[in-house]
């Protein structure tokens, strides 16, 4: 503990510039909680530095949408601000300078098998899966980086889909729950995906996972107390050792519990509530677009507030029976892809895409450092295949937002499709991104070289 | 109190020392204690005072005094008997030294004649003599501790069936100074620590799986529904392959069963006969009734009953003479059954298709209600006609994810054993009936292609219903059930397909999908209203919204076709019935769970739980569920946290009684003892029996325990951890400084079977109650393909990488015995060459106990790469010992491991070292005695070092059993640990069953150190 009580009496002063508050967009302020946590930190004595960019965590969100894009509508050109976009990609247009649209990568081991659920089960890992009744993959690039960094956050990752799994086969024999889970835990198992905004919400923050833990210490440190009571003096120094060290996990869990409530008490003092979001309703949002607004905004607070740093949101899944009637689409999204040049499609398209502009929108509010969350944040957006109606996925659809705290060039549209199949592996990709979150592995999936020019 | 820490080996090198200068007893002071003095008698003081303080102030101090003393080691601190007697550890070194004539060094300038040297020895050994009658048998103090990371892995195997290994990311444990890692000395507990405890034990949670009578835990976690769904599956497919449904199997124990007397068992009855042939006795018995039916003359059993006829009398040493005979029965029964096998044209009604669930299911329940029967449409009846062709276009026959297009059964007309005579159709349908009964078309359905009717296609879908793209399970094993299993095989089966249902969810995640999929958009319903476009939630599974949905199922089949309506009721209702039957075994559970708990409880905190305790489980249950609002399978996974997280389970506390002085243990924790000691696991349910029944502290009952528990599978961790610590090979398999380029052949499949073959030995020695001295002596050991290789020894034909044999004699290929094992060979050689230093420090430190003082900082590095050196490594070590500062150490170890120079730097046999030059093995051994090669050091050991083998090794097994260091006044249990096991053929039963008995393993220190309250 090197609380110093020294400052206690001073009057307390956040290290957060008045400035900072009014850089937001309008009236839309936000309070960046982590800068205000760093303050905190100080009044309680703790040396602060003025945080420099590396300081701010990185964050990765991966967005997926089964069943593929619509391959008219899906272009950029040119560069920076003056970058164009064909119509699905529209809805980023905001972030041009953020973005990059990378066209041409694929992932091998995914071809060849057939259609739908071995297009999917691998996307995010690379290795190939079996087929029949015996379910084996490769842990997903966002789980392996949530093994490496998850640590550093009270939650190592965030695991949210808008659409219930399947798990019977698809005539291809592969199962479906290869198409309805993007992360894998392991080779066998997939993270289980959280459907209810409600429940990812509690589990957030209402501190679920570590009220749960201090109930499981509280009960065994009662217990220690009493066998203390019982034993000899030699042995009471051993049983000593494992009070000590529940007691000091206990106050490390109350310590971040009550961190947080005074950065709500002292921004609700200064007349600057903290964002807050209201805790979902139970159940299921009977309308998708308010399914898919709430889980970004759970991503968007989870990333604010430095709960987790790893994202992924299974928008729809790979022969998704999502359907659209707010798009005046009739058919379900599986039959709607089979043709993925109607306006329908397109639509559809665009509709899960701009759920990803919706988040980077929300973290762009959220000042940190110079920047804003967005910056220190990649946004991924990736589909199994390119076109539905052919069942293609000699190349995929992925376009990324942010530059992950300056470590990755933004504002481009780098097209890799005539590089030669060696060198537009979406692995070396993953490779690349892992690289700038600081988990450098010699190689993932099928990949064992980064990405050229990313 | 006497809690310092002491050898067996420091004991016996005090007495090697007595022997050497050739003191036996008879100073004054001795023989006063001897009369039984008690405390400190004067008389101890006042020869410390004459003797021994002069003594070291005239030959020690110069170098071992308070100014920088050499080996840190200040011998003019010690001012008084009691300040001796504190610190064995150190005295015995001295005196060992001293004893030895190795101090003062030759470069002192005063040196004590042989009497004053054995003046102090002497009143050492008298003060020794004279602790170790007042507390022989001390239990010493015994803390409190963790279990170590191992015990934790393997309490957590036999706690919860899985061997999840919680552990393997901790941090290692550290050893204490007997070198086990089980001792309070040793094993702290840490904010950080405790943390991965925490995260352990969740994730051991996450293994959980709710029952409907009470709880288990999987091998995978179970938390996403497809790892439940496996799981149970995975169970079911498991239980089938256990059955045998084999024809000809069950043909053959009939005929086995016909000429039991010829085969020499004229008294077997059919189901000890079924028993020995690994057939049901159930399905046997009905089988062997039809062999011998005689009534019946007509029909396919009079065909079967020819070939059964025609089965050959038994031929001795020809076990398999019958066996092409009831092959070619099985194959008359396969293939009659096929032309009589029932057929089900596909259902259609209005707008709902062949594929729609309640008719893919109707289908499959067509089938699979019809596997004991068959078509009577196949019999070919004089004057009758043909059977009706089957309808043509089959309806939705063309959807390509539907049932597809049913195969009728074409049959040759005239086929004999089809053919009827006129107006015989009644009996013969009579025997045809009662055949297809006994004889099912197929005993269960396990695994199907993509087309559920069409097998040829894409296999490996276990238990599917055969619906396109949406899960589903259906169960078609009803001639497995009611032919082949007994009652508790099906009550076993009827469970395993309730889980599916319990833990699974199946047939609710399966309605859902159904619901959710585009069936029912198809029906016209929900297609523009945006809450309906949803997947809608828990509300779908209630009795009125299934009849809703029946009800637009049955609308838009029209009311054309009644079995088609029959089958849309009859599914939905099955789907409604099922469900709440579901719901009321949730319901029904809650309490056994929690019941489970308790038991769950008791067993990791290895005694029974107190009415407090029970209360205060179920009170944590409660709150989980009532204030944090989980659901009952949290509840129970958080409650299960607690139970691994608690002290009764990680940490090892013997409660002392109420009494002072020694007390016994109590026999709970005398059980938990023994079974650490034994398997570094928690007590069985055998073991807490004895506990219960309170008899355990009996010598005799202890020592039986002990004996069953050596021969149960769990002791190899008796082999791995007390072996592999006493060894020094516990962490061999991370072991990577062999040169993987110059020794190709060490990969890792080879390094684990050089850790195995130890573990093996040791185990043999255990379980088969060898004598200990094979541990040194044996000809025998055990070796798999890739450590033969190695070895040189012959691969028998047929052995697979992960088989092991015994190899009776080793002995032609320098192996047999702990000594030439690669694993120490190897570990005790720095890579690019052999380490005759290493080697032979571990043979006097680790094998017969001797204390050997680390090496001086300064020691000059012997060249890294052997086939770099000019001269052979022993010429080196040679030059080396001419120092005299290096002799000293060097020449108790160097011969015992230049003895090995036959074996190169990864143990493989050589004639050359690595330079070229040819290896020399002989050797002048310490105290005496010269041999070569691992014949002479055996030779040397029996004639000379022995009994320092036999101390050590009991020392050493005593350390690991009490969980402590060993104290001075252990000597007397290691004494007669020695003697017992010499009076019995040094049979390794007797020295546990001596230590299990010994005062120190069945008591504890008592009340006098009891904590203040």
């Amino acid at each position: 503990m090197k609380r110093i009580p020294s400052s206690a009496s001073a009057p307390r002063r956040s290290g957060l510039p008045r400035r900072a508050f009014l850089r937001g967009v309008g009236v839309a302020v936000a309070l960046p909680w982590l800068e205000s946590l760093s303050g905190l930190d100080r009044t309680l004595g703790a040396v602060g530095e003025p945080a420099s960019p590396a300081q701010f965590p990185q964050r990765l969100a991966v967005f997926f949408m089964g069943n593929g894009i619509s391959p008219d509508h899906w272009w950029a050109k040119g560069a920076g601000a003056n970058m164009e976009l064909g119509q699905t990609l529209a809805p980023l247009a905001p972030f041009k300078t953020k973005l990059n649209v990378i066209t041409g990568l694929f992932n091998k081991t995914a071809t060849g098998l057939g259609i739908h659920p071995p297009m999917t089960g691998n996307l995010l890992s690379g290795v190939p899966i079996q087929k029949g009744a015996i379910i084996h993959g490769g842990i997903s690039v966002d789980q392996m980086l949530a093994n490496r960094i998850g640590q550093d956050t009270p939650q190592a990752s965030l695991v949210l889909a808008c659409e219930q799994p399947m798990t019977g086969y698809h005539e291809t024999n592969f199962s479906n729950a290869y198409g309805s889970h993007i992360s894998w835990q392991s080779a066998d198992s997939p993270v289980p995906n959280e459907i209810y905004p409600s429940l990812a919400f509690d589990s957030l923050f209402e501190n679920r996972g570590s009220l749960r833990n201090l109930s499981v210490l509280d009960r065994v440190r009662e217990r220690a107390e009493k066998l203390s009571r019982q034993v000899s003096s030699t042995d009471k120094a051993k049983l000593d050792e494992y009070l000590t060290s529940v007691r000091e996990v206990e106050k490390k869990i109350e310590r971040l519990r009550v961190d947080k409530s005074r950065a709500e008490d002292r921004a609700r003092a200064q007349g600057r509530p903290a964002l807050t979001m209201k805790r979902p309703e139970n159940g299921l949002p009977e309308d998708l677009r308010e399914h898919t607004k709430l889980m970004c905004d759970l991503i968007a607070m989870a990333f604010q507030t430095d709960k987790t740093r790893i994202a992924t949101l299974l928008l729809a899944r790979d022969l998704s029976a999502l359907y659209y009637p707010f798009l005046n689409v009739r058919e379900g999204h599986h039959g709607a892809s089979h043709h993925d040049t109607s306006e329908g499609y397109e639509r559809i398209a665009r509709f899960h895409l701009s759920q990803l502009a919706y988040l980077a929108r929300r973290l762009s509010e959220m000042p940190e450092g110079e920047g804003s969350v967005l910056d220190h944040s990649c946004l991924m957006f990736i589909s199994n295949m390119w076109s539905g109606t052919k069942h293609d996925n000699k190349k995929v659809p992925v376009v990324t937002v942010g530059g992950l705290g300056g470590t990755l060039a933004t504002g481009r549209a780098l097209n890799y499709l005539d590089a030669g199949d060696e060198n537009r592996k979406l692995c070396s990709l993953y490779l690349g991104l892992m690289d700038r979150m600081g988990v450098r592995l010699d190689h993932f999936g099928d990949a064992d070289t980064r990405l050229a020019g990313l | 109190m006497n809690t310092r820490p002491f050898t067996a080996a420091a004991l016996r090198a005090l007495r090697l020392a007595l022997t050497m200068v050739g003191v036996t007893a008879g100073f004054g002071v001795a023989a006063a204690t001897a009369a039984g003095a008690e405390g400190l008698p004067a008389a101890w003081e006042g020869e410390f005072g004459t003797v021994v303080r002069p003594f070291l102030q005239k030959y020690c101090v110069e170098c071992h005094g308070p100014d920088k003393p050499e080996a840190e080691l200040d011998l003019a601190a010690y001012s008084s008997t009691a300040a001796v007697k504190h610190d064995d550890r150190h005295w015995s070194v001295v005196l060992e030294r001293l004893a030895a004539d190795e101090m003062p060094p030759k470069k002192a300038k005063a040196h004590p004649d042989a009497a004053a040297r054995g003046r102090v020895v002497a009143w050492f050994q008298a003060l020794r003599d004279d602790e170790l009658r007042r507390h022989a048998g001390d239990p010493g103090i015994v803390l409190a501790r963790r279990l170590s990371n191992a015990e934790y892995n393997y309490t957590i195997r036999d706690l919860t069936g899985v061997d999840l290994q919680p552990t393997r990311e901790f941090p290692v444990d550290p050893a204490n100074p007997a070198g086990f890692d089980n001792s309070g000395e040793s094993l702290a507990m840490s904010p950080a620590l405790l943390n991965k405890y925490l995260q352990a034990a969740r994730d051991v949670a996450n293994h959980l799986v709710l029952k409907p009578d009470g709880f288990d835990f999987a091998a995978q976690t179970m938390l996403a529904e497809t790892d439940r769904d496996r799981y149970c599956v995975q169970r079911i497919i498991q239980f089938y392959h256990r059955q045998n449904t084999q024809y000809a199997d069950y043909f053959q124990a009939a005929w086995w069963y016909a000429h039991r007397a010829e085969l020499g068992r004229p008294q077997a009855t059919l189901a000890e006969v079924a028993a020995d042939r690994a057939v049901s006795a159930t399905y046997l018995a009905l089988v062997w009734s039809r062999l011998a039916e005689t009534k019946i003359a007509v029909g396919p059993l009079v065909k079967l009953q020819a070939l059964w006829r025609e089965l050959p009398a038994p031929v001795a040493g020809n076990p398999t003479v019958a066996r092409a005979g009831c092959e070619a029965m099985r194959d008359f029964v396969v293939q009659f059954r096929k032309k009589v096998e029932p057929r089900f044209w596909n259902l259609v009604s209005g707008k709902v298709g062949s594929a729609a669930q309640p008719f893919l299911i109707w289908k499959n329940v067509q089938y699979a209600t019809h596997r004991m029967s068959f078509d009577p449409a196949q019999l070919q009846v004089a004057g009758e006609p043909p059977p009706p062709p089957p309808p043509d276009p089959e309806p939705g026959a063309g959807n390509e994810f539907g049932p597809g297009k049913t195969r009728p059964v074409k049959n040759v007309p005239g086929d004999a054993d089809l053919v009827v005579p006129a107006g015989e159709r009644a009996r013969y349908e009579a025997a045809f009936a009662d055949f297809c009964r006994v004889f099912p078309d197929r005993f269960y359905m396990e695994e199907r292609g993509r087309n559920y009717f069409d097998t040829s296609k894409d296999r490996g879908r276990y238990l599917n219903a055969g619906y396109h793209s949406l899960m589903g399970y259906f169960r078609d094993d009803a001639p497995l059930s009611a032919l082949v299993l007994d009652a508790a095989g099906q009550k076993e089966l009827d469970g395993l397909w309730a889980e599916l249902d319990f833990i699974a969810s199946a047939t609710s995640r399966m309605y859902m999908e159904f619901y959710c999929s585009g069936e029912r958009q198809r029906l016209g319903q929900g297609e523009s209203d945006p809450a309906e476009a949803h997947p809608p939630d828990q509300a779908t599974l209630t009795s009125p919204r299934i009849h809703e949905l029946e009800a637009a199922f049955l609308r838009v089949a029209g009311d054309t076709n009644p079995p088609a309506l029959a089958a849309i009721r009859e599914y939905f209702t099955g789907i409604d019935t099922t469900l709440r039957a579901v719901e009321r075994m949730h319901r029904d559970a809650e309490p056994r769970h929690l019941a489970a708990l308790e038991r769950f409880a008791a067993r990791a905190y290895r005694r029974p739980l107190t009415a407090e305790e029970r209360a205060d489980l179920t009170a944590f249950y409660r709150t989980a569920r009532e204030r944090d609002g989980l659901d009952h399978e949290a509840a129970m996974r958080e409650s299960v946290v607690g139970v691994l997280l608690s002290p009764d389970l990680t940490y090892r506390i013997d409660l002392v009684g109420n009494r002072p002085g020694v007390q016994p243990l109590s026999d709970y924790d005398l059980a938990s003892r023994l079974s650490y000691f034994l398997w570094s696991s928690l007590p069985d349910d055998a073991l807490l029996a004895r506990a219960a029944a309170g008899d355990l502290h009996q010598p005799a009952v202890i020592a039986a325990e002990a004996r069953r528990m050596l021969q149960d599978p769990r002791a190899r961790a008796l082999a791995v951890e007390f072996g592999g610590n006493w060894l020094d090979f516990r962490r061999f398999e991370e072991l990577n400084t062999v040169d993987r380029e110059r020794f190709t052949n060490f990969t890792p499949g080879l390094r684990a079977a050089m850790f195995e073959e130890p573990v093996r030995l040791l185990l043999d020695v255990a379980r088969h109650d060898r004598p200990v001295l094979d541990l040194l002596y044996a000809r025998d050991t055990f070796v798999n393909p890739a450590l033969a290789r190695h070895y040189g020894i012959p691969v028998p034909a047929g052995w697979g990488s992960n088989d092991w044999w015994r190899v009776a004699d080793a002995d032609p290929y320098g192996r047999g015995g702990l000594l030439p094992m690669a694993v120490f060979l190897t570990k005790n050689a720095p890579g690019l060459r052999t380490s005759p230093v290493k080697r032979g420090n571990w043979v006097v430190k680790n094998i017969l106990g001797e204390h050997i003082p680390a090496p001086p900082p300064n020691v000059p590095e012997l060249p890294k790469d052997e086939a770099k050196l000019d001269l052979p490594l022993r010429e080196l070590l040679a030059r080396h010992r001419e120092d005299p500062n290096c002799a000293a150490c060097h020449a108790r170890f160097d011969s015992l491991g230049l003895v090995f120079e036959g074996y190169g730097p990864t143990g493989e046999r050589r004639e050359r070292d690595l330079a070229g030059h040819p290896v020399e093995t002989a050797a002048a051994f310490p105290g005496g005695g010269e041999g070569a090669g691992l014949a002479g050091l055996r030779q040397y050991l029996h004639q000379r070092r022995e009994k320092d083998f036999v101390d050590n090794l009991c020392g050493k097994l005593l350390a690991c059993a009490l969980g402590r260091s060993l104290l001075f006044s252990d000597a007397t249990t290691i004494h007669d640990l020695h003697q017992r096991l010499a009076a019995n053929g040094y049979r390794f039963a007797g020295l546990v069953e001596g230590i299990v008995t010994s005062p120190q393993f069945l008591n504890k220190r008592g009340r006098e150190e009891l904590a203040e309250r």
